[in-house]
């Protein structure tokens, strides 16, 4: 085993445990705060209030934590590589923005319930149309400015789409709803989120895992990968089709949840040699990590009682935490964006 | 020189939108062969490249092998002809011996371990181009001059019978762009068929078994370099006032004044 593989597998395995832990204290912590020994006694039997609290609110959302984080820390690692871009992030691509328009248009004109498959297949079509397109725009050099111009411009436009659904929203209740679930929460979401979800994220995760290794060849650019082998054409397309299944399916169940894709690969990169196969599975469980850290901290941070939304919201806390981080990565880079082809 | 040519081209046409950009090359490859492909800029050279290496569709014949490129699998193409296209680009801070190794994708399965051939092949890639004691170094801190060696020796980590190198010396300094040239000839001799693009006229003309002059798309000479490179032919294809010398290295072109 090399450096970079022993040390790569120690990453996954520490990584792996500490979702474990996560997970617990997430089951754990809430309204009625239950030790460890609750937490697991409710999960594995009993009948009592906290087996109800525990398997029926706690696990759904953090069940949806885990996956939701690994397919956006998937899906950062998997465009990354694409674009041989550290840079790219389903976010800045306008994805979440644009999956938010077709699911919340399907939620202001009550085209279908919240739990029911049309929400997150609308999401995905969003997803698909901003991500393909950014891609499209982007082409073979696929330029650091022109990718992240490209990618203002669909967020900007999708956003503007959003703002035009809530204007319209037949009812002002409607209009709420929606704007408050587009800033991203995992609050009150049941086993019926999670199955709705699910098969698009196993659909994603199969697409993008079966690309890793292209991207280790595309590090040569896309002429060089293309003599080695890698059908590209073929390769971008399953990138666009599986980013856009994770990123719907995760905007339709959970709203808006933007930068995991961004700042999990980045942890995880130097770690596994800036390999861009190498970083997925790391930058996987890592996107799992922060988000279910991300979640629990949400329900430690006391909002206001009297305010309509009993937590903060999910998708800010990311989006704090996130904006930072990608203006420190600018600042790093800005040697590449100052005109230099990437 | 009566071997069947590795690679066999005729009547290659390629248009960009409207634009014809290269008109009718017939070309053949063959082991143990350097070919230097030289032209003007504009000339349609890294196109009519691109097309032998199968990465743009073409109009004419391309054989590999006596086997119809378009015919082979995009792996059986990419062990066939390994190419090393402009620029050597790095995208991402990967160590030199994981570059290198990437020449050996075309011989693995998607998950599949490197074998030991895989190894001997990137040693054997590292040693050949000198770029052994820098393995472990993140490739983009290295120098032009290293990149370009740890370019060919991904592109030689391939072990394909066919090597296509576009201007593979190019922003080199005059010890590099010799130390390109001279592995790009043996790897020739040790039985390639190589084909490189360049500018240097003498460079070409001290390492090339042979010499292809593309201009304004069409290939208008292919010979020796003795019988190519004449001071008429570099003042109609380059706008260039040449005198030639020869002496027993090789026929040398000095280069005057533009026309």
């Amino acid at each position: 085993m090399t450096r970079a593989e022993s040390s790569g597998l120690r990453l996954n395995l520490t990584l792996a445990l500490l979702i474990i832990v996560l997970a617990v204290i997430s089951l754990m912590v809430g309204p009625a705060a239950l030790s460890p020994r609750e937490a697991l006694v409710g999960l594995f039997g009993g009948d009592g209030a906290a087996a109800i609290i525990v398997r029926d609110i706690r696990l759904p959302r953090t069940l949806l934590a885990i996956l939701i984080g690994a397919t956006f820390g998937l899906a950062g690692a998997a465009l990354q590589g694409l674009l041989r871009n550290p840079l790219a992030e389903p976010a800045l691509f306008g994805a979440p923005q644009a999956a938010s328009v077709g699911a919340s248009f399907v939620i202001a004109y009550g085209l279908a319930g919240a739990t029911s498959f049309a929400v997150p297949v609308a999401g995905i079509a969003g997803a698909l149309v901003s991500i393909g397109g950014l891609v499209a725009i982007a082409g073979r050099r696929a330029s650091l400015s022109v990718t992240l111009l490209a990618g203002l411009a669909l967020a900007s436009l999708a956003g503007a789409a959003t703002a035009l659904i809530l204007n319209l929203a037949p009812t002002p209740y409607a209009a709420l709803e929606i704007a408050f679930w587009l800033l991203g929460s995992l609050e009150d979401r049941s086993v019926d989120h999670l199955l709705i979800a699910t098969p698009f994220f196993v659909a994603s995760w199969l697409l993008l895992a079966l690309n890793v290794q292209a991207f280790r060849a595309l590090t040569l650019g896309e002429d060089a990968a293309a003599s080695l082998g890698v059908d590209v054409g073929r390769t971008r397309l399953m990138v666009v089709i599986g980013v856009a299944l994770g990123v719907g399916a995760s905007v339709a169940v959970a709203g808006s949840i933007g930068f995991i894709g961004l700042v999990a690969p980045h942890l995880v990169r130097r770690a596994v040699g800036s390999d861009p196969a190498r970083v997925c599975l790391p930058a996987t469980l890592m996107g799992a990590v922060l988000l279910i850290a991300a979640d629990i901290g949400v329900r430690l941070v006391p909002a206001n009682p009297n305010a309509t939304a009993v937590e903060i919201k999910l998708g800010v806390v990311t989006a704090l935490i996130g904006v930072p981080f990608f203006l420190a990565m600018i600042f790093r880079e800005r040697r590449l964006l100052d005109g230099a082809p990437s | 020189m009566t071997a069947k040519p590795k690679l066999d081209a005729a009547g290659v046409v390629v248009r960009l939108g409207d634009a014809l950009i290269v008109d009718g090359a017939a070309l053949d490859l063959r082991a143990g062969e350097l070919t230097v492909l030289i032209g003007p800029n504009g000339a349609g050279k890294t196109t009519l490249m691109r097309a032998l290496a199968g990465l743009i569709p073409a109009e004419g014949r391309i054989d590999i092998d006596g086997r119809s490129l378009s015919a082979l699998t995009i792996r059986e193409r990419a062990r066939r002809i390994a190419y090393l296209p402009q620029g050597h680009v790095f995208h991402w801070p990967m160590p030199v011996a994981d570059v290198v190794a990437l020449g050996r994708y075309p011989h693995a399965d998607a998950f599949s371990m490197p074998t030991d051939d895989d190894r001997h092949a990137v040693k054997k890639a590292l040693a050949a181009t000198g770029t052994e004691t820098f393995a472990n170094r993140p490739v983009t801190t290295l120098s032009g001059g290293e990149r370009a060696r740890v370019a060919l020796a991904r592109a030689l980590a391939c072990e394909a019978p066919i090597l296509l190198a576009d201007e593979p010396t190019v922003s080199l300094d005059p010890r590099h762009q010799l130390v390109v040239m001279e592995l790009l000839a043996r790897a020739a001799h040790d039985g390639g068929a190589v084909l490189a693009i360049g500018h240097d006229l003498a460079l070409a003309a001290r390492f090339a078994d042979r010499i292809v002059i593309m201009d304004r798309g069409r290939l208008v000479a292919d010979g020796k370099p003795r019988d190519v490179l004449t001071a008429e032919r570099i003042a109609s294809v380059f706008g260039v006032e040449a005198v030639m010398t020869d002496d027993a290295i090789g026929p040398h072109p000095i280069l005057l004044r533009p026309l």
